[in-house]
């Protein structure tokens, strides 16, 4: 109450000349401030909308034994494999093709006699990387079968990013 | 009480503040409140997302070496075939059966037929040829099937092989072209215009037998004597001169060659004949159309030979290219301003035909055409122009903005169509600029589409983002620009319908995404190349698919693709 008489009085003492009647004033001036603003934000021209490029494509690479080996996931890089001379991208598949999956023989190698015969056996990869390909002989009706099934797979998820030649061929 | 007193200062300070208020402050917040419940009232949706014009192609995700990656328009993505044909259905197949590619029999076939309609009579256009702005005749469908039929059987009976058409934009361009078609003989398109050592060296090179021509515009004599293989003539006659004896040749020049005109074939059979066309089962092949490509001015024209395979994947792209709620329809009028020796007009008017709109001829077409005379007696929802003629469009329109209300006009119509992504309304304010605008046609804001094609390395103007932008508000209607190429049936690459923004101050140009029958590769070509990180993606462009003639073709010029994948000049 003691606040309000105090403030009661201050106001009926004030002294009329004082009171701002003009154009500008300190309560103007912000007001207009707002107001150019708000118009301001509202038509200012902007540019048309932006969507950042696409990842950068991949090359496609012709491969040897030798330089697909690098790929299998280990040390950041991606995961490829080689079925009958194409080249998949089997990056997204990390956890059966990486290192630590159940799968992890495949990488960076030519898995086609493998996937022919369902196994995961060191013995189904060739072990020379400098002599020729994998030719697939000795495989039965059903292991080729099983192949194309694998490979159409393959050819629906994956991406192919190269062809796989022997040391010598181009 | 030292809060205390910090507060009762602060509380005199804002009761001060506050109590300045008068009728000026009103004032003041009457506008603010306006100006924010004015721009609520007055916002528009944009005719598309503007994320989908952010990036509206995609690249593939595999590249060769010294190529870019391969870019795909939306409406063919990678995976997908591109569009190869019409999807002709036999007559009462399943609307969802796989359907053939086609050949222009089927266009005008389906032309005749109407638009396919399950209940009720379908739908047919109209043909009209302008004569001037008061004479505008109307064709009947049946005498233009009679036409086709009595033509291609009297050349094909006369040995024909190779028919040459050198005739401005008109019915019988068209007649002939379809009777090409449906009776095995190959069409060769010549630019209309030329002087006769160019006509002499066209025949030449494509190695036609018959021409079908105007009297007045053949160089005859020149053209006999140089050109020896000559076998027929049809000489296409107007009304006024048709009491001329058109068959008698002059002596000592070409006896060989067997002369007859176009109105004495149609009446010299009887009435009833020639008015069913080929039937369908019809298994001979329709033969190519080989078209003439002037790649500059006084340099020789390229030949360019298209399979119908060619010209029907073009047409069927140019249909699927617009959104389709605003495709072509039985309600449009179709005129070409464009020379229809071009593949671009060509098959804009075949796919015209195709969906059974109106179409209307008009013989004052060409390169450098004014638009307000290719336009006028009729009103034309959908134009097709050169650069040339709309480049003259917008410097007229353009010099006649002249006061600060019409400037202040034009510049708030921009706005709606770059800023808001919408076609402008039409308002008070926006009336005071009808008199800059061109008059397209006898009644304004009918037209509803304009397309416009660049030749790619044929010198044609380039139209920059702003004057196109300017050419819409002008014209209230759509602008497509597309960049068309010698060995490319239709265009490469065209703006979406609703594309309307301007980049940076307008002048740079872009060619949108690739249309639905062709795929687009930048090959590195000196310092133009496909950079590493994919930054930079420029080269000479190559394109592929059903719509090339011989399958690839390299346009010979160099381009980039921009952030949002569309191709554009470098």
């Amino acid at each position: 109450m003691e606040y309000v008489n105090q403030r009661i009085a201050q106001e009926a003492n004030r002294n009329p000349q004082d009171a701002f009647t003009g154009l500008i004033t300190p309560l103007n001036l912000i007001l207009a401030a707002i107001t150019l603003y708000a118009t301001y934000q509202l038509y200012k021209p902007a540019p048309p909308a932006k969507l950042p490029r696409e990842p950068p494509a991949t090359v496609f690479k012709t491969f040897t034994p030798h330089t697909l080996l690098p790929y299998n996931g280990l040390n950041n890089m991606p995961v490829y494999l080689a079925v009958r001379g194409r080249v998949f991208d089997v990056t997204s598949g990390r956890n059966f093709y990486g290192p630590g999956g159940p799968y992890e023989n495949f990488a960076g190698r030519d898995a086609s006699r493998g996937l022919a015969c369902h196994s995961f056996d060191e013995d189904m990869l060739t072990k020379d990387l400098d002599g020729p390909l994998d030719k697939l002989d000795g495989l039965g009706e059903e292991e080729f079968e099983s192949l194309r099934g694998w490979e159409e797979r393959f050819e629906s998820k994956y991406l192919v990013v190269g062809r796989l030649v022997a040391v010598g061929d181009k | 009480m030292g809060v205390g007193s910090v507060l009762n200062q602060l509380d005199a300070a804002l009761s001060d503040l506050v109590g300045q208020w008068n009728g000026y402050s009103t004032g003041i917040a009457t506008l603010l409140v306006l100006v924010i419940s004015y721009s609520i009232m007055t916002r528009v949706d944009p005719d598309i997302h503007p994320m989908l014009l952010a990036r509206q192609a995609q690249g593939s995700p595999v590249r060769q070496e010294g190529e870019s990656p391969i870019y795909r328009g939306n409406a063919a993505p990678h995976g997908m075939p591109l569009n190869s044909g019409l999807n002709v259905k036999a007559p009462g197949a399943s609307k969802w059966s796989q359907g053939r590619d086609g050949d222009l029999r089927d266009v005008w076939r389906r032309v005749v037929s109407g638009s396919p309609s399950e209940d009720g009579p379908s739908a047919k256009g109209r043909i009209l040829t302008v004569y001037g702005r008061e004479k505008v005749t109307e064709h009947k469908l049946c005498d233009i099937t009679r036409a086709i039929n009595l033509i291609g059987q009297h050349i094909s009976q006369h040995g024909g092989n190779k028919v040459a058409i050198y005739l401005p934009n008109s019915v019988e361009f068209v007649a002939t072209l379809f009777a090409c078609s449906f009776y095995g003989l190959t069409a060769v398109v010549l630019p209309f215009d030329e002087s006769s050592d160019i006509i002499v060296s066209m025949l030449q090179r494509s190695g036609a037998d018959t021409v079908v021509t105007v009297p007045g515009a053949f160089p005859f004599d020149g053209v006999v004597k140089s050109y020896p293989s000559l076998k027929q003539l049809v000489w296409v006659v107007d009304q006024g001169s048709n009491h001329m004896d058109w068959n008698e040749v002059p002596e000592g020049v070409g006896g060989k060659v067997n002369v007859s005109t176009w109105q004495d074939i149609l009446h010299d059979s009887p009435v009833t004949a020639g008015n069913e066309l080929p039937a369908e089962g019809d298994a001979k092949e329709a033969k190519d159309v080989v078209f003439f490509w002037k790649s500059r001015s006084g340099s020789l024209e390229e030949l360019v030979q298209f399979t119908q395979k060619n010209l029907v994947s073009a047409i069927s792209a140019q249909l699927t290219a617009v959104p389709t709620t605003h495709r072509f329809s039985p309600a449009d009028l179709f005129l070409s301003a464009a020379p229809l020796s071009a593949s671009f007009p060509l098959v804009l008017t075949l796919a015209a035909l195709y969906s059974n709109a109106s179409v209307a001829f008009n013989s004052v077409a060409g390169t450098s055409a004014d638009l307000a005379l290719a336009t006028q007696g009729i009103a034309p929802t959908v134009v097709v122009a050169t650069p040339q003629t709309l480049q003259k469009t917008h410097k007229e329109s353009s010099g006649k903005i002249a006061s600060l209300i019409a400037s202040t006009s034009h510049w708030i119509q921009t706005r709606s169509l770059v800023q808001n992504g919408a076609m402008p309304v039409a308002s008070f304010l926006a009336s005071y600029n009808d008199r800059v605008k061109p008059s397209v046609g006898t009644t304004p804001g009918k037209l509803r589409l304009l397309y416009v094609a660049d030749s790619a390395g044929a010198g044609t103007p380039v139209l920059s983002e702003l004057a196109l932008s300017d050419l819409r508000v002008f014209t209230g209607a759509r602008v497509i620009y597309a960049l068309t190429a010698a060995k490319v049936a239709g265009s490469v690459a065209q703006t979406q319908f609703n594309d309307y923004r301007v980049h940076g101050d307008g002048t740079g140009s872009h060619f949108g995404p690739p249309v639905s029958s062709i795929e687009v590769i930048l090959k590195d070509s000196g310092s133009h190349k496909t950079s590493d990180d994919g930054q930079k993606i420029e080269g000479e462009i190559t394109v592929r698919g059903p719509a090339v003639s011989g399958g690839v073709a390299s346009l010979g010029v160099i381009g980039k693709v921009r952030e949002d994948n569309v191709l554009a000049y470098v």
